[in-house]
């Protein structure tokens, strides 16, 4: 007979996700940030210009269009700092927590026995800023995974290992 | 009769007619319009050609199903425990599925395949596409066995089971079904439940032939909008309560009879530790699945079978993760059609070791209704009394509008007060519904992640919302009070994180 006991659970003793401390993501993802957010203004920028060239009706109002233009341009910058300042991530002993969100604030959480492997991705930009994304995969559909942008590509590549690492443990009772 | 399968083997020879007959089948759906036009406009030569032209296309999939059948072999392979398929013509193709990946095994009689007597045999695992593992043609002996060996789970099991084949077989009688639905039954069942499905079948084939019926005039070159014409002539008041009339009773014979063809003589029976379920009239269908590998447990009853006292069941497993189709998510679901309370009670403890107990419920804040209230009265109806405002025509349905405003409103109130998810010691059971009132259960080990949000707005009021994913789909609670919800899911990370079960 193995050692077994059965004590009363305290759910309030619990370790509580909702006070973990998470780590921001790097400031320079800002800079991506920024830069993805002026192209993509830039291209709207380039069509509101050419309407407002050709049609005449259109120019007559341009001070209207204008301004729209730039209330959403500010509307996006605020809307985009807000959930940069929002996102943050930890590695738990047990699990792998990531907070998100544009508007509602979302808190995802991916036990390590859970997860189904790990994904590193470095994009054209984030290359320069010398940052990665880092993708948890479960078996849970895209709705439950984790993808966590803008981590130092070193601490990025070591958190991987860390979870790799994890997965063989894990993996390894099943495979005995 | 001893089966070997360590050796790989063909199927049976009869598989050239089916994989010929299918090919001869894909073309024919594809071109059968175009055929039948041409056919109807064409002279007699070109009849002629036409026709050798078709026999030439069964010629030619006859020999491709011949060579098919040629490089098609199957095996098990009792060391590594893998089921191993080779095949392809032209490309060739090795798939090797480890057998405690499979999930459900199934054994199918379609029309042809009753015709010739064989049986195919389609595995189904988390991963891979369906159709991908499929043997079309055996016989009823080999797929038994075959199927015997790929859903023994227990390692030791399986290789006794390679050196003493004969020893096991007696003992593979299967236990007496625990679940026979009667004709009556499934009658009652046709009359009471599925009909969103049987609506949308027959809207299909009202469009189909519709669309038809209009390329055979075209093709006639006397189209002058009869079939349009047809129906508007036919709009009084009194046709369209006959025409309503007419819609009820044709849908409800329609999901009678499609009940009928799909539950015929539907079985459940329990087998070692996996659990057959066969049924079909014209195509019998066998599936059997591991109770182990199910995920969420769905059973579900609605006003009419509350009163007869039937529920539906759903057992659902994990899905590829990629976007499927509608029908590819219910092949995923194996579906009771209706049992009683206590066979309900019978599969739930076949699945889930004991019957779910009661534990703390939680209830959703008034909010919940706010959205689907904008969306669903306050829009409408806002630009309904626009039109009210410039369209004298619309005036007249102001009735209408009424009924629609207080039966949305019923609607919404309902799904509320049954928006509900209950958490116990060993299950958590989320029921919701407006008509069908379903509850899906799932263990707290099948979690695969969870999440939680929470909108600006709704922090000083302390509402949030919690989503768990599992492999076979999301359960999600909204509009909760956030710090219980909190603490649900500090419980419930606990519970994954401790636990040393599979959750497959």
């Amino acid at each position: 007979m193995q050692h077994f006991t059965n004590e009363t659970i305290d759910i309030q003793q619990l370790p509580k996700y909702e006070e973990t401390l998470l780590a921001k993501p790097d400031r320079k993802y800002w800079n991506i940030i920024l830069i993805n957010l002026v192209i993509f203004l830039a291209f709207i920028g380039i069509g509101l210009a050419l309407v407002l060239i050709l049609n005449k009706e259109a120019q007559t109002n341009w001070m209207i269009w204008t301004g729209l233009y730039f209330a959403f341009a500010a509307f996006l910058f605020l809307l985009y700092r807000a959930s940069f300042k929002r996102r943050g991530f930890a590695l738990r002993e047990k699990d792998v927590l990531y907070k998100s969100g544009i508007i509602a604030e979302t808190t995802t959480i991916v036990p390590l026995n859970r997860i189904q492997h790990v994904a590193l991705n470095e994009g054209f930009l984030s290359r320069m800023f010398q940052l990665g994304t880092l993708q948890i995969y479960t078996a849970g559909g895209s709705s439950g995974e984790i993808r966590i942008a803008g981590v130092p590509i070193e601490q990025a590549k070591a958190i991987k290992e860390a979870l790799v690492q994890r997965l063989v443990i894990n993996a390894k009772p099943e495979t005995v | 009769m001893p089966l070997d399968f360590s050796q790989p083997q063909r199927q049976s020879a009869a598989g050239i007619l089916i994989s010929g007959a299918y090919t001869v089948q894909r073309f024919a759906r594809a071109m059968f319009i175009p055929l039948a036009i041409f056919l109807i406009k064409s002279n007699k030569t070109a009849l002629l050609y036409t026709i050798l032209g078709l026999v030439g296309v069964l010629i030619i999939s006859l020999i491709y199903g011949y060579f098919y059948y040629r490089k098609f072999t199957f095996y098990l392979d009792t060391l590594k425990q893998e089921f191993v398929i080779d095949k392809g013509v032209f490309g060739r193709k090795q798939l090797s599925i480890p057998i405690e990946k499979i999930q459900q095994v199934n054994i199918n009689q379609g029309f042809l395949q009753k015709l010739i007597g064989v049986y195919s045999l389609q595995i189904d695992t988390a991963g891979s596409d369906s159709k991908e593992v499929n043997i079309s043609a055996i016989s009823r002996d080999i797929a038994y066995a075959l199927k015997e060996h790929l859903l023994n789970d227990d390692k030791n099991e399986i290789s006794s089971i390679a050196d003493a084949d004969l020893n096991i077989q007696p003992f593979s009688q299967y236990d007496t079904s625990f679940i026979k639905i009667s004709p009556a039954t499934l009658l009652k069942i046709g009359l009471t439940s599925n009909y969103g499905q049987s609506i949308v079948l027959l809207l299909g084939f009202g469009y189909a032939v519709f669309h038809n019926i209009k390329e055979v005039l075209k093709a006639f070159d006397n189209d002058n909008g009869q079939v349009e014409q047809f129906f508007k002539s036919g709009v009084t008041i009194i046709s369209i309560s006959v025409l309503l009339v007419t819609i009820i009773f044709v849908l409800l014979v329609t999901n009678v009879i499609r009940t009928f063809v799909k539950y015929f003589d539907f079985q459940i029976s329990k087998h070692h530790h996996s659990l057959l379920i066969s049924s079909g009239l014209l195509a019998k269908k066998n599936t059997l699945l591991h109770p182990d590998k199910v995920q969420i447990t769905e059973y579900s009853q609605n006003y009419f079978q509350k009163k007869i006292g039937l529920f539906n069941m759903a057992l659902k497993q994990a899905n590829s993760g990629q976007q499927q189709s509608e029908k590819e998510v219910r092949a995923n679901n194996m579906e009771v059609p209706g049992c009683s309370p206590s066979e309900k009670d019978e599969v739930l403890r076949m699945i889930l070791s004991k019957l779910p107990q009661d534990g703390t419920s939680y209830k959703p804040n008034f909010r919940f209704m706010n959205l689907p209230i904008v969306f669903s009265i306050i829009l409408p109806l806002a630009g309904y009394l626009v039109f009210y405002q410039f369209i004298a025509e619309v005036r007249a349905f102001y009735p209408l509008a009424i009924f629609y405003v207080l039966v949305a409103s019923l609607m919404i109130y309902i799904s509320f007060t049954k928006h509900r998810i209950t958490v116990s010691e060993d299950f958590i059971i989320k029921q919701r519904g407006i008509w069908d009132i379903s509850k899906e259960i799932i263990e707290p080990h099948k979690i695969q992640s969870i999440s939680t949000s929470q909108f600006p707005w709704h922090r000083a009021l302390d509402i949030g919302h919690v989503t768990l994913h599992t492999a076979a789909g999301d359960i999600s609670f909204s509009y909760g009070n956030f710090r219980e919800i909190k603490n649900l899911v500090n419980w419930l990370l606990y519970q994954v994180e401790i636990s040393e079960k599979d959750w497959m």
